[in-house]
């Protein structure tokens, strides 16, 4: 009996070989003094506000101990519902963030621990340390006092649609696009964060489909194939996901707001047109397809209904072309950056003049809510084990994760 | 990113044996955790990549802990566990114990301490401390299949070529070849290796250019002849028998003086858990010479069994795609349509114009 806990009052088994190893609070001591060489301790930064509410835990400002300038964003993983130790998704995210280096995707700088002590049971809390980031879109959007030119508005979505090809060069869907997860730095350099659900896909090779789920993606950006139930997805999820937020730098509000799946494809609908095999092939094979009561005969409005916001015709057709039912048809993030909205004057322009007027930071955290009813679909991550809701429920608030 | 590759002397000043345990012992140990992780990963059904992630996880581990600190059998378990959730193929920690008892003497399994599972969620902080949270590993299996892809030959034996290679790549986790060299060369040493034992003679190979002297200088740079029979000598030298120096130490964390089954008689036969291969117990002769051309390998004498490994796949075209089991998707509520055009959109209720509040 050398076990770690190995119970203090038994005597010793005869076979025992406890000179040859520590007992249990020799051990106990190894784990609180050992120097981890390649993880360094939380306490090295010092909290300065609770600036969020993530999907797998709270997101904190903090500043650096050793340079009061350098600020970084602190990700608790939250562990202690965890029966099957440090959670699946935060794995995901750690190895996603580690392969993805690029000016439009949030830097992962290290991961952080909290010393293990009796206190904590010698469990060890561990936070993501990522830049900070002074804005989130959802925040700088729902703030009235900011005003995008057409110029800003272009460098946004041209940032925005950069971050996407590298990741999806990169065989990694995002999966949980929304303005909330899109992060502006006072420099006005934007960066994609949360990678909480994003996952690698390959491109199905003929005979063999994916199967992902689709419980992913906010619903209010969530894209018709998967709400039809779509197992066998791609990229295409995030460029709805893009254009949702596109059409959101005009009208400052979600364009859908459904509250149930079927009332999302309703509204979808009711903007892009029914899906109908005319329109969508392919679509009659999807699971839901036949099993859910659909609109028939709507007309697509996508232009008609979003000109009153967005006026440029330029963004009204690419608007157009990101708002596909098709996802086949839908524009990847190659063809939206060549697109002649990108390229005809005003051309793209700098956000940090703009910014420099707003020095207070906007979370969309820290805004009071846009809206009631807003949803966050809980998903059930593919090959883990049920589990019931995440015990930290945000309440009012949304999602805002890094 | 840390440097995860090793010269041979910094692998005999480990932590355990700055602790007291011989070269000797603590590769015994390192063979017997792989080994370990091998044999409950398979009786899981879990694939080759997850397997070698966990073996890999437990060789970096040592070299930051000692054999003595964390007994060997629950670390593997961890690193086994952790490799499941790493690799998409995750298994509950309670089923991996499960797996790990039926394998252990109960001696061996009494390091699991009185409550296993946590046993296991306590060192698993402790790992992924260790690691970095360096969590993926790439394994010599795939660029085996790619190199392989690139031989021109018969096709028969550069399968069984091919196949051989596989073997050895599966028993190299055995020793700490991943803690020295990056898998590129391991799969190309252990191709060579496989070459000359299945006496399959690469001439020809799709994309040779008149500077190359081998195939392998297509892959990889800078490999010499002595590297290639070092690594293979690595490998070959699992198959042979090993003398257990007076007075080593028994393992700790498991059985102290009765020696485990495997290990009765270690100087006369192998313990036959090290590998599915049939062990010849006359050491090959293997003569380092500096020419290639030169060198004589004598196969091992094979047991037919040999390449019929049974939890991996001989020779997978592909490595199997994990795919998770459908979600159970309850159908959506359903919903009136409305009749009648569709709202307008109207962003009625206006963002708030100061901010913050």
């Amino acid at each position: 009996m050398q076990g770690v806990s190995a119970p203090r009052e038994q005597p010793a088994p005869v076979i025992s070989t406890s000179s040859t190893i520590l007992n249990m609070r020799e051990k106990e001591k190894y784990i609180e003094d050992f120097e981890f060489p390649f993880c360094d301790e939380s306490s090295k930064y010092e909290k300065v506000a609770k600036i969020g509410q993530g999907t797998f835990g709270e997101v904190f400002k903090a500043r650096a101990r050793n340079s009061s300038k350098k600020f970084v964003a602190m990700k608790k993983v939250l562990m202690d519902n965890e029966k099957e130790g440090f959670p699946i998704t935060a794995l995901r995210e750690i190895k996603i963030l580690q392969l993805l280096k690029h000016e439009n995707v949030v830097n992962l700088i290290e991961i952080c621990r909290t010393k293990a002590t009796l206190h904590n049971k010698y469990r060890s809390t561990f936070y993501l340390v990522f830049d900070f980031c002074e804005h989130d879109l959802a925040g700088l959007l729902s703030n009235m006092n900011v005003k995008f030119s057409l110029g800003e508005i272009k460098k946004v979505m041209q940032q925005l649609l950069n971050g996407l090809y590298y990741i999806h060069s990169n065989k990694i869907l995002h999966r949980d696009m929304k303005a909330a997860n899109v992060l502006i730095t006072k420099n006005g350099i934007l960066k994609l964060a949360d990678f909480g659900l994003a996952r690698a896909f390959s491109v199905a090779k003929s005979g063999q489909v994916n199967k992902y789920t689709n419980r992913v993606v906010t619903l209010w950006y969530r894209p018709p194939e998967l709400l039809l139930g779509d197992r066998n997805y791609g990229p295409p999820v995030d460029m709805w996901g893009a254009g949702c937020i596109m059409a959101e730098m005009w009208t400052r509000s979600p364009i859908m707001q459904g509250s149930t799946e079927q009332q999302q494809l309703i509204l979808i609908s009711q903007l892009c047109g029914s899906c109908t095999p005319d329109t969508w092939p392919g679509v009659e094979a999807l699971d839901l397809y036949n099993k859910m009561e659909l609109p028939k005969g709507q007309k697509r409005k996508v232009k008609e209904r979003l000109k009153p916001y967005v006026k440029d015709p330029y963004g009204c057709d690419l608007l157009d072309k990101l708002l596909q039912l098709d996802p086949a048809k839908r524009y990847d993030a190659d063809t939206a950056l060549n697109h002649d909205f990108f390229w005809t004057d005003p051309m793209p322009c700098e956000l940090a003049n703009m910014l420099a007027q707003h020095t207070q930071s906007m979370f969309e955290y820290l805004a009071p809510p846009r809206r009631p009813g807003h949803l966050r679909h809980h998903h059930h991550v593919a090959g883990a084990a049920p589990k019931p809701p995440p015990a930290v429920q945000d309440s009012g608030y949304q999602d805002r994760v890094f | 990113m840390p440097y995860w590759y090793y010269d041979k002397k910094d692998l005999l000043t480990t932590p355990s044996s700055r602790d007291g345990i011989t070269t000797e012992a603590e590769n015994r140990y390192r063979k017997e955790g792989a080994r370990f992780i091998i044999d409950t990963g398979s009786k899981m059904d879990l694939g080759y990549n997850t397997v070698a992630t966990g073996v890999v996880y437990f060789h970096r581990f040592y070299m930051f802990h000692s054999f003595k600190t964390f007994p060997r059998y629950i670390t593997a378990c961890c690193c086994l566990f952790l490799a499941g959730k790493v690799e998409e193929t995750p298994k509950k920690c309670k089923d991996i114990i499960k797996v790990a008892k039926s394998l252990l003497t109960e001696q061996k399994f009494a390091s699991f301490g009185d409550d296993p599972k946590e046993e296991v969620m306590t060192l698993e902080r402790i790992l992924l401390q260790t690691i970095k949270f360096d969590l993926q590993v790439e394994h010599p299996y795939g660029y085996l299949l790619k190199y392989a892809k690139c031989l021109k030959g018969d096709k028969a034996k550069l399968q069984k070529m091919v196949q051989m290679a596989w073997t050895f790549v599966n028993d190299s986790l055995c020793t700490t070849l991943c803690l020295q060299w990056e898998p590129e060369v391991i799969a190309v040493a252990l191709m060579f290796l496989a070459g000359k034992l299945s006496k399959f003679e690469v001439v020809d190979w799709n994309g040779r250019v008149p500077k190359h002297t081998a195939w392998w200088d297509m892959f990889v740079e800078d490999v010499t002849m002595e590297l290639l029979e070092d690594i293979c000598h690595q490998v070959l030298d699992l198959y042979s028998p090993q003398t257990q120096p007076p007075g080593a130490e028994s393992p700790p964390g498991g059985a102290a003086r009765a020696l485990p089954k495997n290990d009765k008689r270690p100087s006369v036969t192998p313990p036959a858990s090290v590998s599915p291969v049939a062990v010849n117990t006359n050491k090959p002769t293997v003569t380092p010479v500096k020419n290639g051309a030169d060198i004589k390998l004598e196969p091992p004498k094979m047991d037919p069994m040999r390449f019929t490994y049974p939890a991996y796949p001989g020779l997978a075209p592909y490595p199997p795609v994990y795919s998770a089991p459908p979600p159970n998707i309850p159908p959506p509520p359903r919903l009136p349509i409305p009749t009648g055009p569709p709202p307008p959109l109207v962003y009625s209720e206006p963002p708030p114009s100061r901010f913050p509040p």
